[in-house]
């Protein structure tokens, strides 16, 4: 049983720590985010409908790739990059010992070098050892039957690149799931004179005024309605119960009790007059509905929903027109019967549309509404502290290559020694292939040891 | 088209565009036929050309008093600078004026796109008004840059892999010697392969610093730091491309041929995610409320 326990781990050691596994694992995720960028997600089914053959709606739908990220594969894929690379550090990265301080057959290794140096043996590579260790090299020394060796370590420690990378990975794992597991978000509309009260904080918010601003530019194409500005003016209570003003501008989101709250939309919320035979009816007018909302009539199949806004009306052609500022507004209501769109029309504010029935209706106001985000993310110090240092990691890795260079001073018995030199690192010699040209050629120019090659 | 273009910012795209058509011209010449004074022209055209397109992003600025980057005009025309100007730097460090008529020639393909989409002066929505467009986008831009570098290298490596592998073929039946020795004054395939990686270690670490930032800056903006908008995820998957890259990098058996494919399909990505998505996909990008 145990035996049976540990071949089948050592089983899974070595498919889950294996690169190729791992970058497979990789390729998987990528491939699904992918698929998420390309298909666009959280539409309505119908959406896909119309987007795609039938055959291909549907497997969108079925495999969830409409919204692909919170999907069981998206999850899947992401943990299996997880458990590989978690599997990988342990089982590679970190029992990876220093090689040994080992004599090498200096002109079997591809980065290899030999200057003749005038000097006793002692003498040369005090010299040699003088020269490196001011250049950034750790110097160690052995002997081995007689000859004397140095090795010189440069950026040894920035081995733990790849612990601090896949450390990071996790931290940043770590980070997310705690929004999943303690956060929260949510989106309100406040109509200006309206005060909210925030589900999950409790928190109050009246809203005093909101301003938008926006500028009309003539560009090549034509004009265009740029906005510049959008700003809530609000009042805020907090668990404090002390009633405090503040403004909330998009790029400068409030603080409430650790919850951030966020400038995302502005609306109009219209308010109908509503008459039956010509009576106004207290009870269905006044109210002020949200795009989106629906006014239904007693004893009538018909309702109303308000559907859009229109801020300007071309004048001359009776059309919505792309101007965004308040100038001539209409509004667009869906007309319904039992629930079932029957059309739509267009009616200005103030005037009247007959429903059928003795049911007449006239949109009254527009009263300017604030859309605001919420989120409360405990994980965010977490996943910015992963975040830096995953950047940390890769800048040691890719820009502190450890090597190691193997020196063998012999003594030629006229006054000369033969210097072997050569180099590795834990990327292979390629990598440092110029940088050893470079060392060769400081090191035989310089005036400590010069050369006679 | 009449004040526009006789304004100090026009004259130097002009510039620009010139000296990167003529250099890229004079060093692909140079790349068949080694002769030095072809490289003595390109090398300082293309030098000219992205100092015109450094003074001409700061010439706009000041002229107009917004952040040039913030569309596609001004971004492409910074991809094109960055890209030029990191090769010049490895150029310089490494000797590879050879390759650097298909960097000018992408990069001015990419400049004169984005010239197609000057729109003229606007000031940014409210979501692009903060300090972290002055950090974000110059950020993804350069790692932009430094990918295409590492694009033309890998694209090297692999035309010099498989135009080897034919040669050795039609060698061993005695074939032509011409193209070898042509090919013999290329850097080898290790040395093009350890350019690739030097130019990635340049752009994953940039494209890194890129997304942090942009994550920051919707943290603030929108109220998180992650969406899952399209630009986003598309980042993501050329992060995740190049992480891959690095991996294979490590294992000798990878490196190579496997490794520079991936660096070429990287790079496509980041093309996708920079071009695709801006104008096919729609999001939050998109910088609609
Ligand atoms: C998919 C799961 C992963 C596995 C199985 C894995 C495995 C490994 C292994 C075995 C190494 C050592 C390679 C060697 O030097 O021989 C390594 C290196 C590294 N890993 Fe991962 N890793 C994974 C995911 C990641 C991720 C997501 C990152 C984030 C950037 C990352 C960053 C690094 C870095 C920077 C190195 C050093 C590469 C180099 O020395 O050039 N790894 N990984």
């Amino acid at each position: 049983m145990a035996a049976a326990f540990r071949s089948a781990r050592a089983e899974f050691v070595r498919i889950f720590a294996n690169v190729a596994f791992g970058v497979s694992m990789l390729a998987i995720w990528g491939v699904l985010t992918l698929i998420g960028v390309v298909v666009q997600q959280n539409q309505p089914p119908d959406a896909y409908a119309a987007m795609y053959p039938p055959a291909l709606s549907r497997a969108i739908l079925r495999l969830h790739f409409d919204d692909i990220y919170h999907s069981i594969w998206y999850l899947i894929s992401v943990g299996l990059v997880l458990l590989s690379m978690i599997t990988a550090t342990f089982a590679k990265v970190i029992p990876r010992r220093l090689p040994r301080l080992n004599p090498v057959k200096i002109d079997a290794i591809p980065l290899h070098e030999h200057f003749r140096v005038t000097g006793t043996p002692e003498s040369i590579r005090a010299r040699i050892e003088a020269y490196f260790s001011s250049h950034g090299w750790n110097i160690r020394k052995r002997s081995f039957d007689g000859v004397e060796w140095s090795f010189a370590d440069r950026f040894n420690w920035a081995r733990i690149g790849v612990l601090v990378n896949h450390t990071a990975i996790l931290v940043i794992a770590a980070g997310t799931t705690l929004y999943w597991w303690l956060g929260f978000s949510g989106t309100t509309a406040i109509l200006v004179g309206q005060t909210v009260r925030i589900p999950q904080t409790g928190a109050r918010i009246h809203l005093d005024r909101f301003n938008f601003t926006i500028k009309p530019i003539a560009t090549k194409s034509g004009m265009v309605y740029q906005p510049t500005d959008y700003v809530s003016h609000v009042t805020v209570t907090g668990k404090s119960g002390i009633a405090r003003p503040m403004t909330i501008r998009v790029n400068h989101p409030i603080d409430i009790d650790g919850t951030l709250y966020y400038q995302a939309s502005y609306g109009f919320g219209i308010a109908f007059d509503v008459t039956h035979d010509g009576k106004p009816v207290p009870g269905l007018s006044g109210h002020t509905l949200l795009q989106g909302q629906t006014l239904a009539f007693p004893g009538s199949i018909r309702s109303l929903q308000y559907a859009q806004f229109v801020p300007t009306v071309d004048k001359a052609t009776g059309l919505p027109a792309p101007d965004p500022r308040v100038n001539n507004p209409a509004v667009i209501l869906t007309v319904l019967a039992e629930g079932n769109p029957l059309g739509q029309t267009m009616v200005p504010m103030g005037s009247w549309v007959d429903v059928g029935g003795g049911w007449r209706i006239v949109p009254r106001k527009a009263t300017l509404l604030s859309g605001i985000e919420y989120r409360y993310d405990p994980g965010v110090p977490l996943v910015l502290i992963g975040a830096l240092l995953l950047l940390l990691g890769l800048v040691i890795t890719f820009y502190f290559l450890p090597a190691r260079l193997f020196v063998r001073v012999d003594d030629c018995h006229d006054g000369t020694c033969d210097v072997g030199l050569a180099a590795t690192t834990i990327k292979g010699y390629d990598i440092f292939e110029a940088p050893f040209k470079e060392l060769c050629a400081a090191l035989a120019t310089s005036p400590e040891i010069g050369d006679q090659r | 088209m009449t004040t526009h273009f006789m304004s100090l910012d026009g004259v130097l795209m002009i510039i620009a565009l010139f000296s990167y058509m003529i250099g890229a011209l004079a060093l692909v010449a140079y790349f068949f036929t080694r002769s030095e004074w072809l490289k003595h022209l390109g090398a300082p055209l293309a030098v000219a050309g992205c100092l015109a397109q450094f003074g001409q992003l700061i010439a706009r600025y000041t002229e107009t008093g917004i952040w040039p980057l913030l569309n596609l005009y001004g971004s492409l025309s910074l991809f094109a600078a960055m890209s030029v100007a990191i090769f010049i730097v490895f150029a310089i460090k490494y000797k590879l004026w050879f390759a650097g008529g298909f960097v000018l020639a992408i990069a001015a393909i990419f400049l004169a796109y984005g010239v197609t989409w000057n729109e003229g002066v606007m000031p940014p929505v409210p979501s692009l008004q903060s300090y972290w467009a002055k950090i974000h986008v110059p950020l993804v831009v350069s790692a932009y840059g430094a990918f295409l570098v590492s694009f033309v290298f890998s694209a090297l490596y692999l035309v010099r892999y498989y135009v080897e592998r034919k040669n050795t073929a039609v060698a061993v039946g005695g074939g032509s010697t011409e193209v070898s020795v042509w090919l013999s004054s290329l850097p080898s395939l290790p040395q093009l392969d350890v350019l690739v990686y030097r130019s990635v270690a340049v752009g994953l670490p940039l494209l890194t610093l890129g997304i942090i930032t942009g994550a920051m800056w919707a943290h603030e903006a929108w109220g998180a730091y992650w969406q899952w908008d399209p630009k986003e995820t598309a980042a993501l998957f050329s992060w995740i491309i190049f992480a891959a890259y690095m991996h294979l990098h490590t294992r000798r058996e990878f490196r190579g041929v496997g490794s520079n494919w991936v660096a070429v399909v990287g790079f496509i990505s980041i093309i996708f995610c920079y071009l695709g998505v801006n104008i096919w996909i729609s999001g939050l990008h998109s910088y609609k409320m």
